[in-house]
């Protein structure tokens, strides 16, 4: 049907924003200046040689970077980056507007999902959340939730992205301690992938290191930076921002720091291999004043990580972002709150890459009925997202002329074709009250319990698909990075 | 002179770091008893800056200013207290791992501490086990404070610990372990006297350590 209008402005999605363009590069040129006058700390020698030598003014272990040097990194990133699954799938498009949801790494409790206790995580609670996510249609991505106790001390990254990449197709955001587990879990990458050559065509995953808050970046995280640029490996350096702690209370302050720190990584990439994928963004929240805690339910996490989403995208970077997370200890009402405003938010804003779903306790404890919960938030908030779609077809006029006063739509063909875009519940009840009653009175709770324990016994995910020679080289690197770590210890 | 006692309560409650200062030194000047001003002036102002906190009519911010203003009183008062009562809580080491530059937990600690009326001794972050334990020798702390936010540095708490015994002096000092991703096990496992989960936790459990 062809669109006569002409000269007319469809809204594809709701349009929403926090910070208006003057607004943004206001932000912006505070950034600049943070990165020229008060600099960064680099723990690093031979990263900042390389700042050195880009005419970056270096004093002792501060970078001093100048606005020129960011300008030309941020005409170097790429405009797009597509991660593929081990099986050679387009999985994640990294490109605006583009959301994809997910766990994040590295807690140090896991709730089990049988005893429903708090433990000390184990190695495999990781496999259970592959599987979980491998299952779940809306989580895009995935990270481990755990700190894996069962494994030798330091070898728990390269266990962790092992076993993972084999039992989901989900591509993953893998972590390491080291440039030592960095390696390692590239081995494993390309391994999956087929080889160094067809990881560099459909890379496979994505590396996480971690800026600490305020404009510091230390030893290991720089030089995994480091590894990923010189290896094209897609990455994320992101800090977690505690507002009023290491940056400012005030959120346009907050964003200033910790786009900064940032985008010292992001520079340092563009400058070892122009062009490689980087993604910034991180946990941007506030220090409870009364408590202590970096708080995961705050309503301001939603104003930073969609004031930051706006400011990636301002500079043309992928945007890591935030929400599906809780700061109470077990499955309640609040957890369902606080997750819903963030994903809604994260949604309206399109970070690329949105994670912590299934961070539970202020990021203490990761809990995969939360993942599941919020897999069924991020469809609903997809819905609304979805927005109206405005043309002589939906607008329907002959459908409503035909029916006229009076009588129904439901015998219409019109219906039938569009009814089916309607949201249809997973978790969400919608019972009568009779037939609720009748099904043994189920809460959330239960429905997400029997749902998560129904995917971890029914679905198999694709570990039977992993060629056995494949089994056996990834083991052999798990073996070796056993061996790496006894030989070396970390440092 | 006991009116005076009163603001430099009332100035703790609310911060006033260079009052609080001055009218502990006009005190001194006036002769009055430096116990007295400690006990009466002081004490009692953190006393009630603990109470509110903790029924959470005062944040963090603010109890870290009347810490610095605790802090500012007794940059004056330790010259003319007896050394008994200078230290009365007690000295505190407080110190970050070594590979570890993480500090935003230590130092919200160390300085709630130094509120408790600690104090306390901040020797950063990165630090090498054989450097905290030659502190520990040096200053005779009753409190060694150690930080980590890294599963890999976690372990250098029990390497301090261990060479605290190798050195003798394990039993001199009480050590208190925290960071995020410590746990109580952990804090058994190698052998640390307390866990803190948070910075007011931590203060209290160094209050209940000295005490015995």
């Amino acid at each position: 049907m062809a669109n006569d209008k002409t000269n007319c402005i469809v809204n594809r999605s709701p349009r929403f924003s926090f910070l208006s363009e003057d607004q943004k590069q206001t932000i912006f040129h505070g950034m600049l200046k943070v990165l020229q006058d008060t600099g960064a700390n680099v723990h690093h020698e031979q990263a900042r040689e390389i700042f050195k030598k880009h005419g970056c003014k270096i004093d002792g272990i501060r970078v001093y970077i100048p606005p020129n040097l960011v300008r030309q990194a941020l005409q170097s990133v790429p405009l797009m980056t597509t991660i593929f699954d081990w099986e050679g799938n387009p999985r994640i498009y990294i490109e605006e507007n583009r959301s994809y949801f997910g766990p994040g790494p590295t807690l140090v409790y896991f709730r089990d999902p049988y005893t429903m206790e708090r433990r000390k995580c184990l190695r495999k609670d990781a496999t259970t959340v592959a599987r979980v996510c491998d299952a779940l249609p809306n989580i895009g991505f995935v990270e481990g939730l755990v700190t894996i106790s069962d494994v030798p001390r330091g070898t728990d990254d390269v266990f962790e992205f092992a076993d993972m990449i084999q039992n989901t197709t989900t591509p993953i955001m893998a972590w390491s301690y080291q440039r030592g587990g960095a390696r390692d879990i590239h081995r494993i990458g390309c391994i999956m992938a087929g080889g160094e050559e067809a990881f560099k065509k459909k890379p496979n995953y994505i590396l996480y290191s971690e800026p600490i808050s305020p404009l510091v970046s230390d030893f290991h995280a720089i030089d995994k930076l480091m590894y990923c640029a010189e290896h094209g490996i897609p990455q994320d350096y992101s800090p977690c921002a505690i507002g009023g702690g290491t940056v400012p209370a005030t959120h346009a302050g907050q964003l200033v720091v910790a786009l900064s720190e940032s985008m010292v990584g992001v520079v340092l990439s563009q400058l070892i291999n122009p062009g490689t994928c980087i993604i910034l963004g991180g946990v941007q929240s506030i220090l409870d004043m009364r408590r202590g805690i970096y708080s995961y339910g705050a309503p301001e996490l939603n104003v930073l990580s969609g004031g930051l989403t706006e400011m990636a995208r301002y500079c043309g970077l992928p945007m890591f972002g935030t929400a599906g997370c809780t700061d109470t200890k077990v499955m309640e009402i609040q957890s369902g709150i606080e997750a819903t405003l963030q994903i809604h938010t994260s949604m309206l804003t399109g970070a690329n890459f949105v994670h912590d779903c299934g961070y539970t306790e202020s990021g203490k404890t990761g809990d995969i009925f939360q993942t599941v919960m919020d897999d069924e938030i991020i469809s609903m908030a997809r819905i609304i997202e979805d927005g109206i779609e405005v043309n002589e077809e939906t607008l329907a006029v002959d459908v409503i002329n035909r029916v006229g006063s009076g009588g129904h739509y439901l015998y219409e063909d019109h219906t039938m074709k569009w009814f089916r875009k309607h949201w249809r519940p997973t978790l969400m009840d919608r019972q009568s009250y009779e037939d609720w009653d009748k099904n043994g009175r189920q809460t959330m709770q239960d429905r997400i319990i029997k749902k998560t324990r129904d995917i971890l016994e029914n679905h198999e995910g694709p570990i039977s698909r992993v060629p056995k020679d494949v089994q056996k080289d990834v083991r052999k690197v798990v073996d070796e990075a056993v061996e790496r770590v006894e030989r070396e210890g970390l440092d | 002179m006991s009116e005076k006692l009163g603001k430099i309560a009332d100035g703790l409650l609310h911060g006033k770091i260079d009052e609080v200062g001055e009218l502990t030194q006009e005190l001194i000047n006036d002769g009055m008893d430096p116990e007295e001003i400690l006990q009466k002036g002081l004490f009692a102002g953190m006393d009630v800056v603990g109470k509110k906190f903790r029924d959470c009519e005062m944040f963090i911010p603010e109890v870290l200013r009347s810490a610095k203003a605790m802090h500012a009183a007794m940059e004056k008062l330790r010259p003319v207290l007896s050394e008994e009562s200078s230290s009365k809580a007690g000295t505190v080491i407080m110190v970050t791992v070594q590979g570890d530059l993480h500090d935003i937990g230590k130092n919200l600690a160390g300085m709630m501490m130094e509120g408790a009326g600690f104090n306390v001794i901040d020797m950063g972050i990165d630090r090498k086990t054989e450097d905290i334990v030659e502190m520990v020798k040096k200053e005779k702390p009753q409190i060694l404070g150690l930080s980590a936010l890294l599963t890999t540095t976690m372990p250098k708490m029990g390497e301090v610990i261990n060479a605290l015994k190798e050195a003798g002096i394990r039993d001199q000092v009480k050590v208190i372990v925290g960071g995020a991703p410590v746990t109580d096990d952990f804090a058994q496992e190698i052998g640390a006297d307390a866990y803190a989960p948070n910075a007011s936790i931590g203060t209290e459990k160094a209050l209940e350590l000295v005490k015995g």
